[in-house]
């Protein structure tokens, strides 16, 4: 930012219709009204799973939907393409990691749009996983709070789809998250992590990881919830001060406000190496964990060290 | 003009119209980072803002 006064008098119209506009957009740059706005993010996230082929007739598609955001918009958006989809059904599923203050709001929050929306909602909690919730299972070890949280949220939800009977788990990653991901796999060194495959990844688990608003700016679902007023005003993580995500989201942030298309670069560059690195020589091979037999790369499966660690 | 911005402070401010995205600048805070309504309304970061309008600057970012 600094560099000198924002344009003023902008648009007064939509670039496809006499509406006014909600947002702007760029590459190519258009103004848009809301109804401009819902229709392209929904057709975007129909490309993402078209092209990279994520939902297959007969699917059951478990939505990893903590009430937040993004998990609204795919639950919404997968809600409206199921419509034309031959026998493909949705269950919803929130994990309460037991986090006060937060989690509360966020879960009232998720059934209040899975009852609207007529969907199946299953809520699952860290308490029924390892028999404590994250606050307790985080006191002394507050800076590990993302980690400890992802590998356990990951696990409960694994489980749930499975007793689900999900064949696909959805997750709400937009575009941000996985730029993110990308510069956050770069600066920790971790090339298996960074290369592992974008598409219906099933490598650390059975049923295949779809994300199909990987191609939508987290500003855009924003935009998109809040012209259809569902934008959920939630508190945030208290966690989140704790995450190396949050200083790469500011980074990044800046960087594509500065340098439009940083985050879809970033996101290129990933997708070059994949074709070119061969996964089988950086990647342990996948073994199965001595303690509860999930597939993993060493010994133990990170839930079991995690338990271990804990004393559960 | 009144001013809500995403840590509950408000800002009642007269004077020439001003931009969005001026606004914004003048507090550092990043557009990408945030939504903006105007009287209700979302608007683009080029629309303009005078009068009694009432701007409320919405953080989108909440984790988890």
């Amino acid at each position: 930012m600094g560099q000198g006064n924002p344009e003023m008098g902008g648009a007064e119209r939509c670039t496809f219709c006499a509406e006014p506009p909600v947002i702007r957009l760029s590459e190519p740059d258009r103004h848009l009204c809301a109804a401009h706005l819902i229709c392209e993010i929904e057709e975007r996230a129909a490309r993402t799973i078209r092209e990279r082929e994520l939902v297959r007739p007969h699917d059951r598609i478990a939505v990893a939907f903590s009430g937040g955001k993004d998990s609204t918009a795919l639950l919404l958006i997968l809600s409206r393409l199921l419509l034309s989809w031959d026998d493909v059904s949705l269950v919803a599923i929130t994990v309460d990691e037991g986090i006060a203050g937060y989690r509360d709001d966020t879960i009232r929050a998720a059934e209040e749009v899975t009852k609207k929306l007529g969907i199946e909602h299953i809520c699952v909690s860290f308490t029924d996983l390892v028999g404590d919730d994250l606050d307790t299972l985080l006191v002394g070890r507050e800076t590990n709070a993302c980690s400890v949280c992802g590998i356990l949220r990951r696990k409960a939800l694994t489980v749930a789809a499975h007793d689900a009977g999900a064949t696909k788990i959805a997750t709400g990653h937009n575009l941000d998250d996985e730029a993110q991901s990308v510069l956050m796999n770069t600066l920790r060194g971790d090339l298996p992590r960074l290369v592992r495959t974008s598409d219906a990844d099933s490598s650390d688990c059975f049923i295949p990881r779809i994300k199909p608003l990987a191609d939508v700016a987290e500003k855009e679902i924003a935009a998109y919830l809040f012209v259809q007023d569902l934008f959920p005003f939630l508190p945030e993580c208290p966690y989140t001060r704790y995450a190396l995500r949050r200083e790469v989201r500011s980074m990044l942030s800046a960087l594509e406000q500065q340098h439009p298309g940083t985050m879809r670069n970033l996101i290129k560059s990933k997708r070059a190496i994949e074709k070119q690195v061969d996964r089988s020589t950086i990647s342990e091979p996948l073994r199965r964990c001595r303690q509860c037999g999930d597939p993993c790369s060493g010994e133990l499966c990170q839930v079991c060290s995690l338990r271990k660690s804990l004393g559960k | 003009m009144k001013i809500f911005f995403p840590d509950s402070t408000t800002k009642i401010t007269a004077g020439e119209p001003v931009s969005i995205g001026w606004i914004l600048q003048q507090r550092d805070i990043n557009p990408s980072e945030v939504i903006v309504s105007r009287n209700g309304k979302l608007v683009p970061e080029d629309a303009v803002a005078s009068g009694d309008d009432e701007i409320r600057i919405i953080r989108i970012a909440h984790g988890g």
